[in-house]
Order: C-alpha cells, then structure tokens, then sequence
C-alpha cells in the first residue's frame, strides 16, 4: 500500500500546528490600540512582565527541539516506512544505551529550565518597598480599590487610577467567594480568596491604559468582571487622589463591612499611616 | 513469548504454578434466558459489561459534545447570546464532569473489562458480580448529572472544580451543586470498585506462564492506573462531602468567615484531580502501544521501559497538585518543588514518545483506520506536552493560569490523546467485540474531520490565552473575537466526525459476523491471545486456559 497523501497533509498540518505554538507570539501581532488588551508578550510594561518575556522565549527556544524532533522523526516514519510489497519489518526492540540518552537529556534539559525561574519566582514573591499600596477587594462581580496612604479613598467599579514609575504594592483579598486579580501586561495574577491576603506588586513603566479581568469562576457574571487600570503622571494622580479626597467622606462609609485585608510586612506604613490618618 | 492453545495436560490434577488459580477446563455454559434484555441485565460477563460500558460513553459523549457545541456557539462572537450567563456556567461545568466522569473513564473502563481479561488469559474478572455493579452504578450518577438541569436553579454552575467558597450554599442555592456531588459520589464508587477489581484480576488471574513483565502494555497501564483511581478518588470523594456537608449540615470546613479554609479544598481537590488526568490517558498510552506496534508489524520497543515509565508517570502523578495552585498564595519554595516536580513528568513521558517513535521505525507501515488515529495522538500529544511543559514553569503559569491557553492544553492532552487513543482502540478493537470490521472509507473520512476539527478548535485558542483572554467567560472583548469564530468553526468538523463514527457503527453492524480471528493480520509478530480466539469471542473466552511459553 502507498504512502496516502492525505498522511502527508496530516503531518504538515501538525507541523504547521507544532511551530504555530511555539511562534503564537510573533503571528499574534494585533496592535495594542486602545481598548485592546495590551499583549505581555508584544508589549510588556512592568519588571516583572518583561522578565516573564524573556524567560518565556528561554523557555520556546529549549523546548523547540523536543516540539519539533518528534513531529519531523514522525513525517520521517511515514513517509519511509510506509508498507510496500518485498519490504521486511525490522526485528529490534529494543536499545538501552538509546533509551538511557533520551531519559538523561530532557532531565537535564529540565533543570537549565528550572534554574533561572527560582530567581523569578523570588522577585515576583518579595515584596519590594512600597511608593504607593493599594488594596484589591473582589466582589461579586466588581472590584473595589482602597488607597489606604490616602485617607483610606475607596473605589469601586471604576478604573484603579495608579502613578508611573512607582511600585506599587497590592493586598488582596475578597469578600465572597475566590476571584483573580489579572493584568496580563503587567505579567501578574493573583487569587483573591475570602479570609486570607495575597499580595502582588508592580512598577508600570509608562503612562496608558491596561486592560485585564477576573480570572477566577466567581459566578454568574464573572465574565464581566473586568479590570481598567489608568497609569497616569504623578501631577495627575496627586491630582486626582486630592480630588477623590474632597469627595469621599470616610465617615459616611463606616457602615462598609467588607473585611480589612491584614497587613502584611510590606505595608506597616500603610498601617501607620492609616491609624494616624483615622 | 508465545502461546500454546492445546494444553497437554489436565488442568484440576496438573500442577499448575504457584499462585495460578486453576479453572475446570470445560467453562460451565453461561445461564440464559430467552429474554434478551434479561440477559444483558444480568449479566457479569466482562465482554457484555465492556460493551456496555462503551455504549454509554459513547452516549455521554453525544451529551457532553452536546454540551460544548452550546459553549462554542454562546463563544462563536464576542456578545452573543445564545445562552444565558447561568445557564453558559452550567454547560461549561457540566460539559467537563460529563467528558471526565461519563465518556473518558467509562470508555478507558469498557476496553479494559474487554481486553484485560482475554489478554493475561483467563475466563472473566476475579469479581465478576463486582463488575457489574461498578457499570450499573454509573447509571444513576449519570441521571443524576443530567437531570440536574432540570431542577429550580439549574445544574451546578461552580465549574468541574467546584471550589468552595463559590459551590457553598450560600453562592450556589439550588439542589444542582448537591446532585453533582451525588453524581460524583456514586462515579467514584464504580471507579473504586473497578480499580480493585482490575488489580486483583491482573495481580492474580493470569494464565500460567504469563509472568508480569510478559503482560500485555495495555494490562500494565490498567494496573498503574487502577492504583491511580484506588488512591485518589476515595480523596476527591472526601473533598466533595465535605462541600456537602458544609452546604448541607453547616459544618465549617471551608467557610472563611467561619474559620474555614478555601484553599484546603483546592488541595483536596487536585491531589486527585492531577491523577486523574493521568487515568484519563494511562490506559490510552498502553492502546496506542498496541496499534502503532501492530500495523508497523513490530514488537513495541522498550517494553521494559515502558513499564518503567508508566509506573514512575502513577507515582510521580501523585506528588505535583500544587501546579494547579501558582496563584493561590502558596510559598515560592513550596512552587519551586512543584514546578520541578511537574517537570520531571515529562522524562518518563517523553521516553515513551521516544518509544513508540522507535517502535513504528523500520516497520512495515499500514495505513490503517486505527493506525491513523494512533499517528495523529503521537503528533497532537508532544504539542498537549510540551505546552505542559510550559504550564509547569512558575512565571510563565502565573501569567497564563485560568486562560484560554490552560484550556487548549488540556483539550490536547485529552481530545488530542485520550480521545484520539479511544477511536484508535474502538477502530482497532470493535472486529474483535463485534465480527465486523469499521468501514475503512468511512474511517478515513472519521479521522480527518477530526483531526482537523480539533486542531482548528483548540490550536488557536493557544493564542487568546496568551493574550489574556480569561477561561470559563460568558463574553469576552472584541478583540479575541476573529480567533472564537475560528474555534468554533473547528467544533463543527468534530461534531461531523462524531455523527459520522456512530453511523459507522450501525452501518458495520449491518453486515455479517465473518471478519475472523485476525482481521488485521497482525499476529504472526503479535502473538496476542486477542487475536487469537474467535471475533466474537464465546462465553468464558478460552476452551482451555492457555499455557503462556
Ligand atoms: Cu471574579
Ligand atoms: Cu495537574
């Protein structure tokens, strides 16, 4: 029996599939216009997504062999091998120095890959100095942004306002159920889950607007749960908290139950600062 | 290894190896009544249940297929809506436990009882009333799925995963959370009992002379896999009563406000619900061993390390759950290990990419139906591994965790591999259960729609997820449209090949039982006692127990 063609197209499609994975960045080139989401990949805005970038394309370019060699040793089977009258099976079956090279390289290869994502993993959890701390509260389904150094201004569905080039230190949590707190531009994520903190923190290195969404099944309507983010100047954030401040009377919302997240070591500051304020 | 089907000597009086089980040689007539239905009611035989088995997951997936062609239609445009934002989160939730808990593990189940009892030679599973009782409590637990969408509030609508505190009572009111974990309850029960059942009949049932490392693969993979099941199910089972309870009976287990802890959950959970995706596909592994050997007309390379890795993939399973929690707050030391630990899955499953590459090399190739789908599963599952091995690598998961791009890998790792291994098993396997070989013109047709289907569903949608488009939304921004559209364009070839696969079915049952022993002519190199009984097989498979040399 001959090779049918259409063996040959299922392969080139798996290729075409193979190396459309490994490149989905590079053809993924939607420009970042407003309101698109910004593409980490295309434009990465913080430390952070930047290194997440670069570590992911480490990460494409020691893989790409064991994507590829699969996929063409595959094509090379079915087109060589293909059942022709007169031809012999081969008898062999097996090869241990073989089958120890291809367990010992990809183990090795394994850890090249681990190495470099400890020091990531290290940054992206150590909370560095804070210039401003915010606190992220999911509800169902919008979010509520405090800025506790600022008299402890509350917002809720309407855009984190944030200045550029400042980090910014963010405790989570949420008041009913888990919800995630994702900016893809910024290379982060992070559960609000009910009872507990987690933190994230971020330096937006220029002035826009970002897009991202709740990333957690929170419910009913979780997919309109979306996240605006206004990177703006620091005139215009001093602004804009001076103008929130006048409008925001902190006694009328005492009655606002939604649990203080609990301050972690980043932000005693914060704390402090909230205390004198109050 | 090779098979001596006249046995010389007496089996009650001969010495039989130690450890073997000694059967009378002539198998006691199996008890009928002229009432078809009856009989297939009653039965234990371990052909009927593995048919019956495969029936229902082959419904189920008419259902859960069902299932996704609603989300893919609500999801064909960005603001759509076909169906309402309750009901898309019911669809979602129920489409995953369906595919998991009713078409894959029933379909891995219904080849095992088939072929691991004929395989290692011997008349029946050790428990055969058990068997029964495993298939048919399956039946409940699957009404009780499915009429969960028609009580007051709907099915449950918390995703397959169920976290609390979104499945409490509080978020999820209606008795549809509560009949899902019922559902669950009874599924896991049959799995229990079909693992422990699988396990002694494989440890102990063996024809004389089949030493374990002369097994079948497919018999090793149900091993592994039946510890895999007896291991984590009875975990996922506590997990899930412990929902019910705090939704039922208000204790507090995972109600924050009550000192309760959400994230306990997710570790119940995905201590087994990681496994779990390794018993979805183990078994597949060990079928598509045995299609890409046969229609290569060699022996399976590696054999022993194949062995090896499928053994070291059971346990390593085991040790990885965290890789389903990178966002949830856990230490960085604590994600490190489980990175590393994910990671080291993929060498034991790269050895047997590695092997099956090296089993169909310098081979006689036919292309056959079956061997079409086993090709197609070796190209699709390197892309569902290596986007795996991504996926286990902390920064670049945060990034993408709950996207569209978890979802198209796991669609790879189970439409492209576990899948593609049941139609590979069901083309290779249906001559042997029914006399009658599947049209090989309507089969080429069947895989081709497929495959491309399932390329142009889940390949794309890769890409949205690393733009940041987020799982499980209802609606999504305009700009992840064009790729939707796509995607769900690609649902429609699938949902063309599945229709096509059944008619098949009833087109092959049509003709006469006459495809013989060995349609295939595989068993000059084989030496498969499958191959080597009659299509369809007679009560009690084996005349005499063979004597394995
Ligand atoms: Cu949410
Ligand atoms: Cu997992």
């Amino acid at each position: 029996m001959p090779r049918p063609p259409a063996l040959r197209t299922l392969l080139a499609v798996a290729l075409v599939a193979a190396a459309g994975i490994a490149l989905g960045q590079d053809f993924a080139n939607v420009p970042a216009t407003e309101p698109s989401i910004t593409d980490w990949m295309l434009d990465p805005v913080t430390p952070i997504a930047h290194e997440v970038r670069s570590y992911t394309l480490f990460l494409v370019a020691m893989t790409l062999p064991y994507l590829l060699l699969p996929q063409v040793l595959l094509l090379y089977c079915i087109f060589k091998f293909g059942k022709k009258p007169g031809m012999r099976p081969a008898t062999f079956h097996e090869n241990v120095r073989l089958e120890v090279v291809w367990t010992i390289v990809p183990a090795l290869t394994l850890v090249l890959l681990a190495i470099p994502a400890y020091g990531l993993i290290k940054k992206i959890e150590n909370m560095p100095e804070a210039d401003v701390n915010i606190q992220v509260i999911g509800h169902q389904f919008y979010w509520e942004y405090r800025y506790p150094d600022y008299n402890d201004i509350r917002i809720s569905e309407e855009p984190l306002v944030i200045p550029v080039n400042k980090t910014v230190v963010a405790d989570m949590t949420s008041v009913d159920v888990n919800h995630a707190w994702w900016v893809p531009a910024f290379g982060i994520k992070m559960d609000t889950v009910p009872g507990r903190t987690t933190q994230v923190w971020f330096n937006v290195e220029r002035e826009g607007w970002f897009k991202g969404q709740c990333a957690e099944l929170c419910g009913t309507l979780h997919s309109k749960m979306l996240i605006d983010v206004h990177v703006v100047s620091q005139e215009e954030f001093d602004a804009w908290i001076a103008k929130k401040q006048a409008e925001f009377a902190p006694a009328d919302e005492a009655e606002e139950t939604a649990p203080e997240p609990s301050a972690g070591d980043a932000d005693e500051g914060a704390v402090a600062q909230e205390q004198s304020a109050s | 290894m090779s098979i001596m089907l006249d046995k010389p000597k007496d089996q009650k009086t001969a010495e039989a190896p130690r450890g073997v089980p000694r059967f009378p040689d002539e198998p006691v007539k199996p008890v009928k009544t002229p009432n078809v239905f009856l009989n297939i009611l009653g039965s234990t035989d371990h052909k009927v249940l593995g048919i019956l088995y495969l029936i229902l997951s082959l419904v189920m997936g008419v259902v859960g297929g069902a299932l996704a062609g609603g989300i893919r239609a609500q999801l064909a445009a960005h603001n759509l809506e076909v169906l309402s934002p309750e009901l898309f989160n019911q669809f979602i939730t129920m489409h995953g436990s369906i595919m998991i808990f009713f078409v894959i593990i029933p379909a891995l189940a219904g080849f095992g009882n088939y072929l691991v009892p004929i395989m290692i030679g011997a008349r029946d599973m050790a428990f055969p009333r058990l068997n029964a009782f495993s298939f048919w409590i399956l039946i409940p637990s699957g009404v009780l799925m499915f009429t969960s969408f028609m009580v007051q509030g709907g099915a449950a609508a918390a995703g397959w995963t169920a976290y609390p505190p979104l499945s409490l009572k509080e978020f999820s009111g209606g008795p549809g959370v509560d009949m899902w974990i019922l559902g669950v309850h009874l599924a896991g029960i049959s799995s229990i009992t079909g693992a422990i059942n699988f396990i002694v009949t494989i440890l102990n049932m063996r024809a004389p002379g089949m030493n374990i490392m002369k097994m079948p693969l497919f018999c090793w993979t149900w091993l592994v896999n039946a510890w895999l099941i007896l291991i984590g199910t009875p975990v996922l089972a506590g997990a899930v009563t412990m929902v019910l309870m705090d939704r039922a009976f208000g204790t507090n287990f995972f109600k924050p406000g009550m000192g309760g802890d959400p994230v306990l959950y997710q570790h119940l959970f995905w201590f087994y619900s990681h496994p779990a995706v390794y018993i979805m596909v183990l078994p597949g592994f060990g079928m598509i061993s045995h299609v890409l050997a046969s229609f290569s007309h060699k022996r399976i390379f590696g054999y022993t390390g194949m062995v090896w890795a499928v053994s070291a993939i059971g346990v390593l399973g085991f040790l990885v759950w965290g890789h389903h929690m990178f966002t949830a707050g856990i230490s960085p030391e604590l994600r490190l290990y489980f990175s590393f630990a994910t990671m080291v899955i993929a060498v034991p499953t790269g050895v047997k990419i590695w092997s099956w590459l090296a089993t169909i090399w310098g081979g006689t190739i036919e292309f056959r139906t079956p061997m079409k789908f086993a090709l197609g599963f070796l190209s699709l599952f390197v892309i569902g591994g290596i986007s795996g091995v991504f996926l286990a690598n902390v920064p670049f998961d945060i990034q993408v965790h709950d996207s569209y791009f978890v979802v198209a890998h796991f669609h790879y790792v189970l439409v492209g591999g576990s899948v593609m291994s049941l139609f590979a098993g069901a083309y290779f396997w249906f001559p042997k259960m029914s006399g009658r070989v599947l049209s090989e013109k309507l089969g080429n047709v069947v895989f081709w729609l497929f495959f491309i289907g399932m390329n142009t569903t889940f390949l794309p949608l890769h890409l949205v997820g690393l733009q940041g488009m987020a799982r499980r939304i209802w609606q999504y921004r305009p700009e992840f449209e064009t790729v939707n559209g796509i995607a769900s364009l690609g649902y429609l070839f699938m949902a063309a090949a599945g229709a096509l696969f059944i008619y098949s079915i009833f087109e092959a049952l049509r003709r006469p039982r006459d495809c013989g022993a060995d349609p295939w002519k595989i068993n000059d190199v084989q030496e498969s006692l499958v191959w080597d009984i009659p299509s369809p097989p007679p009560a009690y498979n084996f005349a005499r127990i063979p004597v394995i040399k």
